[in-house]
């Protein structure tokens, strides 16, 4: 019998009970996007489908296809009777890959990749474009672009296969992601946002695309809470640069201080740009997360 | 000297000591090592870091504070190994020696530290050498009545000091004389170091030194004494007023013998204060209370006398009883409120008169008081070789002797008397003198010639004597001494230089001296049988003083005894050739007894007293008279070297203690 492999299966990223409640989500822009197909959701945008809106004045120019004969009949008027347009929804979803996400119980990566495949599978239930993109700056293989409940299952594969290994500034990864994906949607960033050179350039990247923007900032409890006691050498996994510390209750009450520091100050930068910010431990379940915490930040319903 | 002290350790041992605080330092950067930690990022932690190092100095210093403070507790146990303490004056001279009283009044507690004065003066010492420099030197010599040289000169101040603390509480006398010599050794080195050279020669170079001396004060006169080189200063020790202290200068009992059975106690208490006292006085006979006086008053500066009857004890005495005086009211001088003496059963002595003529003698030998004194009896010189005076000699059967003009061919194993002849060991030397012999001196004050009237004598020819190293003279004329009284072991020898009667050629007597008509004859033989007969015990058993060496015979005797001190320990003594024993160990007071070995039975007692007035005196001394210098005492204390170390040394231990707090709570960084 040949040795059985340890797959990674889906149930680590999606276990049934939580599949059975996103199926009834939702994911929501707040822009009006044109999606490139027809999907499964009402648009903000009019257009063509069995589901009447509205009507409007005819001006020249406009597909006389659309004009409600029987209303010119009665009121001798031309009316453009106008429809909602059923469309899909492009959804990205970018996954801080770096040495530092791999920290933390379970790791700040494997919550990521729970997330990216909990939001995938709520937006291929219902037909949205899902592209989960890793943010490396290695020119990986192009991320497959996902739709219909049908690839789930890739989706779910391409997610475990992805590992920790770039150490690229944040900035460079979201400005290759700009570069290479045009269209509008929903990005969903998630990472722990500890980049030396800083976050902020990233966001604006993605601010000036003019995309629907999540940030969902990862933490794990260690970096929370750090347990740590001694004089110690702290390497940095990602540039093995070093800092030495001798730990006191002084030192480490300074050390939360800084990291409640450090979040405000991205929930405002957020905040001030219209981004929805969420900070997550990775103790907490992606399911809470989801069902709780975004569907109240309003990017699931 | 300076603040700090470098000699208290050698030099090497600085060394070791210097290189400690760099050890530690490179030990606990060695020690250090951080554990490396990998973390996500330091992101936060640099920032964290960043803002404590807002004063990075302080910082560094903080983050390494474990190091400081061990490298704080080291430098500071260093100091304390400078021994840093400070004092304002400097001792000037660099050779001293001190000379300090281990005499009983020293043991007078009368400071207002409550501190004997032995304890005062020793404590001032070692305050003295601490103020020495390195390379000062100093002798210790401690003095009772004898002195002991516990130091030579040295410069090792932990040894001076150590001798210090030797230096052990005595019950002697005072007698300075002997110390001032031992210290003078150096300073003036003896004029020439053969005795027999006539030549008076230098033999080294005098060395100056100050002679620092610490006494009470109350020591006895140094009639000679030159200080030559040396610069005394005298620091008396002890209360500025004298203390009230009565003690009990004198204690004696009467003559058995002489006042028909009566026996009673003579005890004088002298008061060294300025104010009157009164104290209880208790007798103890054989340790049992047997009379007590209440309030007995003693004048200040003055004394008082105290009787006892004992006559209830007469005719019961069958062995020696030892009787204790005690001054039942406690003072300042505890040694002088006890004294002892021993109450020995009458005995007669046996006497044996050999001579040729002995009417004077019998005449004086015969009367009644005599015969309460001693058995006499009576020989012609040709007993002298008869095996009965051979074998009674030596046993020790007589205790007097007296050889009337002849002498026997050995010394008897017994005190005697030589009339008109010398004894024949050899040791004597007499000139013959024929013309009148006018008697000019007499030393009334030895018990053989008190009472004795000798100046109305009239003495035709007599021989002069000369006696062996010691001898006493007790009678002299014009041209040297006609009657001498010289130690023979555990006896006394009295050789007389001019007979009672003299013989010329043909064998005619003619009276010699008209001595035997005088009242002045039978009392001194009378005072011969007291004093030689071995009556006189009663008086020496309690004539004896801590310190002096115990010369004494047992009663029968005895190869070999054992005698137990006061304070309970037991020599055993070998006897020597003439059947006597000598004891050196009598540095307590007390009843000695005296036992034969391996038995129960109490051969003898003896009784030691200091019964000395000087030292019952405590008052002070503020001027010290030594051969013809008179040294003022310097009251004012030095000011003492004050210490600071143990103050360094506990501040040392605090550090650490705070270092251990800080490294098990990590309160800081």
């Amino acid at each position: 019998m040949p040795e059985t492999v340890k797959t990674p299966s889906s149930n680590e990223l999606l276990p049934p009970a939580l599949l059975a409640k996103l199926e009834r989500m939702e994911l929501v822009s707040r822009k009006i996007f044109r999606g490139r197909m027809k999907g499964e959701r009402r648009s903000m945008r009019k257009g063509q489908s069995v589901e009447f809106a509205d009507f409007r004045n005819y001006v020249p120019g406009d597909d006389l296809r659309f004009v409600d004969w029987n209303l010119y009949a009665r009121l001798d008027k031309l009316f453009l009777k106008l429809f909602l347009e059923e469309e899909d929804l492009h959804f990205y979803t970018l996954i801080d890959v770096s040495d530092s996400m791999d920290f933390g119980t379970p790791t700040k990566l494997q919550y990521a990749k729970q997330l990216a495949a909990a939001l995938g599978y709520i937006g291929l239930c219902r037909s949205d474009r899902i592209k989960i993109e890793p943010l490396d700056a290695v020119a990986a293989p192009a991320a497959p672009v996902l739709r219909g409940r049908g690839q789930v299952w890739r989706m779910v594969e391409y997610l475990n296969q992805l590992e920790s290994s770039s150490n690229a500034p944040l900035v460079d990864s979201v400005k290759g992601f700009c570069s290479q994906n045009t269209g509008k949607g929903v990005v969903v960033l998630i990472s722990d946002l500890m980049d030396k050179a800083g976050y902020e350039a990233a966001l604006k990247y993605l601010v000036a695309r003019n995309l629907d923007i999540y940030v969902i900032h990862v933490l794990s409890q260690e970096e929370i809470d750090p347990d740590v006691s001694g004089d110690l050498k702290l390497v940095d996994c990602e540039d093995n640069d070093f800092t030495e510390i001798s730990v006191s209750q002084r030192l480490l009450d300074r050390y939360r201080k800084n990291l409640a520091a450090f979040i405000e100050q991205a929930r405002d930068f957020c905040a001030r740009r219209g981004i929805v910010y969420t900070m997550t431990s990775t103790e907490r379940s992606v399911d809470r997360l989801v069902s709780r915490y975004l569907r109240q930040r309003g990017l699931v319903r | 000297m300076s603040f700090f002290d470098l000699s208290t350790i050698p030099w090497y041992q600085w060394l070791i000591l210097g290189v400690v605080p760099p050890l530690i330092f490179l030990l606990y950067f060695l020690k250090l090592r951080r554990v490396p930690l990998q973390v996500p990022s330091t992101f936060l932690w640099a920032r964290t870091i960043e803002d404590m190092h807002v004063n990075s100095i302080w910082q560094r210093l903080r983050s390494n504070l474990l190091l400081m403070l061990q490298i704080l507790a080291v430098l500071l146990l260093a100091l304390s190994c400078l021994r840093p303490g400070c004092r304002s004056e400097k001792l000037a001279g660099d050779r001293f020696i001190f000379v300090i009283d281990q005499s009983a009044s020293m043991s007078a507690e009368d400071l207002p530290s409550g501190k004997s004065r032995l304890e005062e003066a020793k404590s001032l010492v070692k305050e003295t050498i601490d103020r020495m420099s390195g390379n000062d030197v100093a002798m210790l010599i401690s003095f009772s009545d004898r002195a002991i040289v516990q130091q030579s000169y040295t410069t090792n101040r932990t040894l001076l000091k150590r001798k210090v603390d030797l230096i052990q509480q005595t019950e002697r006398s005072s007698d300075i004389s002997e110390a001032l010599t031992a210290a003078s050794g150096l300073a003036n080195p003896g004029r020439t170091s053969d005795r027999e050279s006539q030549i008076d020669m230098q033999v080294a170079e005098g060395r100056e030194a100050v002679l620092q001396i610490y006494s009470d004060g109350g020591v006895k006169e140094v009639p000679r004494f030159s200080f030559g080189k040396l610069t005394a200063e005298y620091f008396p020790i002890g209360a500025f007023d004298p203390p009230a202290n009565v003690g009990v200068t004198a204690f004696s009992l009467n003559d058995q013998l002489q006042s028909d059975g009566q026996i009673e106690v003579f005890t004088r208490l002298q008061n060294s204060g300025l104010d009157d006292t009164t104290v209880d006085v208790s007798l103890y006979v054989d340790d049992q209370l047997f009379d007590a006086r209440a309030d007995v008053d003693v004048p200040g500066l003055g004394s008082a006398g105290v009787n006892f009857d004992l006559s209830g004890l007469s005719g019961r005495i069958e062995q020696s009883i030892p009787i204790r005086l005690q001054i039942d009211s406690p003072d300042l001088y505890a040694q002088d409120n006890q004294a002892h003496c021993v109450l020995n059963p009458p005995r007669l002595s046996n006497v044996l008169i050999v001579s040729e003529q002995e009417k004077y003698l019998r005449l004086a030998a015969e009367t009644d008081r005599a015969g309460k004194l001693a058995q006499v009896r009576f020989e012609s010189p040709a007993f002298l070789n008869d095996s009965e005076y051979e074998r009674q000699t030596t046993l020790g059967f007589f205790d007097l002797i007296i050889y009337d003009q002849c002498r026997p061919e050995a010394m008897p194993a017994c005190n005697s008397v030589f009339w008109g002849v010398v004894p024949p060991d050899g040791n004597w030397k007499s000139v013959k003198r024929t013309e009148v012999t006018p008697v000019v001196d007499v030393n009334n004050a030895h018990p053989l010639m008190q009472a004795v009237q000798m100046t109305t004598v009239n003495v035709l020819a007599s021989n002069l004597i000369e006696g062996p190293v010691g001898s006493v003279s007790l009678v002299d004329s014009i041209d040297g001494s006609v009657m001498m009284l010289a130690p023979r072991g555990g006896f006394l020898d009295l050789v007389i230089g001019f007979p009672l009667v003299e013989y010329d050629e043909s064998g005619e007597a003619s009276v010699n001296t008209d001595w035997p008509r005088k009242l002045g004859f039978p009392i001194f033989m009378q005072n011969l049988f007291v004093s030689l007969g071995g009556q006189s015990q009663f008086a020496q058993s309690f004539n004896r003083k801590p310190g002096q060496l115990l010369n004494f015979r047992s009663r029968l005797p005895y190869p070999e005894v054992d005698i137990a001190s006061p304070d309970g320990k037991t020599e055993t003594l070998q006897a020597r050739a003439d059947n006597s024993f000598v004891f050196s160990k009598t540095e307590k007071s007390g009843i000695y007894e005296v036992r034969p070995a391996d038995s129960k039975e109490i051969d003898q007692l003896i009784a030691v007293n200091l019964l000395d007035r000087r030292e019952s005196d405590l008052s002070v001394t503020e001027k010290m008279e030594l051969g013809f210098v008179e040294i003022e005492g310097t009251r004012t204390r030095i000011p003492a070297r004050r210490e600071f170390w143990p103050w360094i040394v506990l501040l040392a231990i605090i550090v650490l203690m705070i270092e251990w707090l800080i490294y098990n709570r990590r309160i800081l960084i």
